[in-house]
């Protein structure tokens, strides 16, 4: 039963880990994204629906990060280039993802497809207890697994990196060294939406190979959170989708189990676990937020 | 560029005549292209679907001048429209993101129904329904009141736990409706039993129109006077303006935070009871969906300015209203007019910097 959980933390985690992820990358630049939920949700019907058209998954997985990075590109237009409001912006594309996905979704609802199944992979997959949990999943999860070390690694040893946490700390250091801070902001922006894209496609052609209406169910909301909890670090943001993922894993578990709990109950618990991981973080230590977030071109140099 | 604007007004101002009056109307018809330019927009797509924008646009002013039924119907969708807005631009004014006018009205209407099923049946409706607005804006207050508490004990950033606690409240309805509050003769369906007849809110003949659009239109303007005229008011609104001002001024911040926040879920709550008693009749796990969040779209449309909200939710109410007429005569899902609405405010938003005065 753990096993099942663990394995269960990782498989449904993972689309809220690739949102997280992105999320972060455009926080690191200083622009908080609550559209992330619109972008999952458009990448989840877009993959879906290039599924269906294909039949080949990966084209898919490619469309929903592209819808994500089309839904991202409309706040960051109008929060780079028009100085609107971060937060209300995100709203309204978050309740706009919503309409478009219900219009257009509404003839894939009860569609068929392959989509990604599980891959064990050969010899690691047999390592008891340890094998099944980590070595048994979709594509799409090993690869954001893999992700994880690359941000890293982008993000605190790389040039762009150091350009990136520029623009989202100091943009005023960044102007003067040349680079135009509102185009990191830009494409930080677009990577973030076409990671919560894939995410949202993982959600429908890995994880339940179906399309329904608002079936991200404010996981986007989740990773805008989770990116607090992670105080801005990769690694963390990764460890806080598998709370979430082992929240909904632990659900089902419970519902087969027939313990005699509301399954509404067990709904309410990854949302709680989030609220509940931001309070003891929030407790623990003085929040490292980008001193540019939420403020983007306030005192706009020069420009 | 602030500056620059302002020099600019200030001679524009000081010299005569035509100038004057360019000045003047240059504002309003940037206003006003910033609002016919959606609807442009959504008439193309709607092209794309092979239905005439045209026709659409003048059943929905048919629709809603018309006939009494139709503007009933309109000011009908405002209702929770203007109270849920009321939910954002209160605390709005006091610096705060407040989008959990969503949850806040489910649980509103949640308490509502409860206290009415099984206390307020046998009461008159002079007593019963205050006591159920009063129950309902309890309940809007009790989830408001874990965003306050959050937000000041807890120091989380009050946008995002609203969010979340949305998706907490629509499970707690949905625990609710198939458990506890279940209609025992529903035949399995997950409703609450109906409301007694007695605390049904009273309706204008020929309409469908209740009583409850007077409570919205009463609670707008007295948020709007507390605002504007008030003492209590103008502490909000330089805590909203500068919260280090405020500090220094000596103000108890977190109390205000608190009791604001009280207040707008308070209204969310009133909004939630107003649906079941004046609409529904009965709680159900959807009642009340996006209301919230498009309350919350209102306020920002109308600068979360309490009158103006009145005008924005109206607004929204006709958009509303046209969605089933575009479900009926043309088969586009209802849907679809959401899109129109996010178009709106997406021009609305962009235009912030040139419009917003």
């Amino acid at each position: 039963m753990i096993a099942d959980i663990l394995t269960g933390a990782i498989r449904s985690g993972t689309s809220v880990m690739l949102a997280s992820q992105g999320e972060l990358v455009s926080e690191r630049a200083g622009v908080i994204n609550l559209g992330t939920e619109g972008s999952m949700l458009a990448g989840a019907l877009g993959g879906f629906a290039v599924t269906v058209w294909t039949g080949n998954p990966w084209l898919g997985a490619l469309a929903g990060g592209l819808c994500g990075l089309l839904i991202a590109s409309i706040h960051a237009f109008l929060v780079l280039s028009c100085g609107a409001n971060q937060l209300a912006t995100g709203l309204t594309i978050m309740f706009f993802g919503m309409g478009v996905t219900a219009f257009f979704g509404r003839d894939f609802v009860s569609q068929q497809i392959v989509g990604f199944n599980p891959v064990a992979l050969p010899g690691l997959s047999d390592i008891p207890f340890i094998g099944p949990i980590l070595f048994n999943h979709d594509p799409l999860t090993y690869l954001s697994i893999l992700l994880v070390p690359l941000l890293w690694y982008v993000i605190f040893r790389t040039r762009v990196g150091i350009m990136l946490r520029t623009a989202g700390e100091r943009e005023e250091v960044l102007f003067a060294s040349g680079v135009n801070p509102k185009l990191v902001r830009y494409l930080a922006v677009l990577a973030g939406g076409f990671l919560a894209g894939i995410g949202g496609a993982q959600l429908s052609i890995a994880y339940t190979h179906s399309w329904v209406e608002n079936m991200t169910a404010g996981r986007g909301v989740v990773a805008v959170a989770l990116v607090i909890f992670a105080s801005w670090k990769p690694a963390r943001a990764m460890l806080g989708a598998y709370l979430f993922g082992a929240a909904q894993a632990l659900q089902l578990t419970v519902q087969q189990q027939g313990l005699a709990i509301s399954p509404f109950f067990l709904f309410m618990v990854p949302y709680l676990l989030t609220l509940l991981a931001l309070l003891i973080v929030e407790r623990r230590k003085k929040s490292q937020t980008p001193e540019a977030l939420g403020r983007v071109f306030a005192g706009e140099a020069g420009g | 560029m602030k500056q620059q604007a302002s020099t600019s007004t200030n001679t524009i101002a000081l010299s005569a005549g035509s100038y004057s009056f360019l000045a003047r109307v240059k504002p309003w018809a940037i206003q006003a292209l910033i609002m016919i330019a959606p609807f442009v927009v959504y008439g193309l797509f709607l092209l794309c679907y092979e239905v005439n924008p045209v026709e659409l646009y003048v059943s929905m002013v048919k629709s809603t001048f018309g006939d009494l039924y139709g503007f009933g119907e309109v000011l009908l969708k405002a209702t929770p429209f203007i109270l849920t807005g009321l939910a954002a631009a209160l605390p709005a004014k006091a610096g705060l993101v407040n989008v959990g006018g969503e949850g806040q009205l489910a649980i509103g209407a949640l308490f509502a129904t409860w206290f009415a099923v099984f206390y307020l049946n046998d009461f008159p409706a002079w007593l019963g329904i205050p006591l159920m607005m009063i129950a309902g804006a309890l309940g809007g207050a009790v989830w408001a009141g874990l965003v306050a508490v959050l937000k000041v004990k807890g120091r989380l950033n009050e946008t995002i736990t609203s969010v979340l606690l949305n998706y907490v409240a629509t499970f707690t309805v949905g625990f609710f409706v198939h458990g506890l509050l279940k209609d025992k003769e529903s035949f399995n369906w997950p409703f609450s039993p109906e409301i007694a007849s007695s605390l049904r809110l009273p309706i204008i003949n020929g309409t469908r129109l209740h009583i409850g659009f007077v409570v919205a239109l009463v609670l707008a303007v007295l948020v709007w006077y507390v605002l504007t005229r008030t003492r209590l008011g103008f502490r909000i609104r330089v805590l909203g303006s500068n919260r280090l001002a405020a500090e220094r001024a000596g103000m108890n911040i977190n109390k205000m935070y608190f009791w604001v926040l009280i207040a707008a879920g308070m209204l969310a709550g009133i909004a939630g009871m107003i649906e079941i008693a004046g609409i529904e009749g009965r709680l159900r796990a959807s009642t009340g969906a996006n209301f919230g969040y498009l309350g919350f779209l209102a306020a920002m449309m109308a600068w979360n300015k309490p009158l103006r909200l009145i005008v924005t939710a109206f607004l929204l109410g006709m958009i509303s209203v046209a969605g089933n007429t575009l479900e009926i005569s043309s088969g586009l899902p209802s849907s679809s007019v959401n899109i129109l609405m996010a178009l709106v405010l997406f021009f609305i938003l962009g235009s912030g910097r040139w419009a917003k005065r």
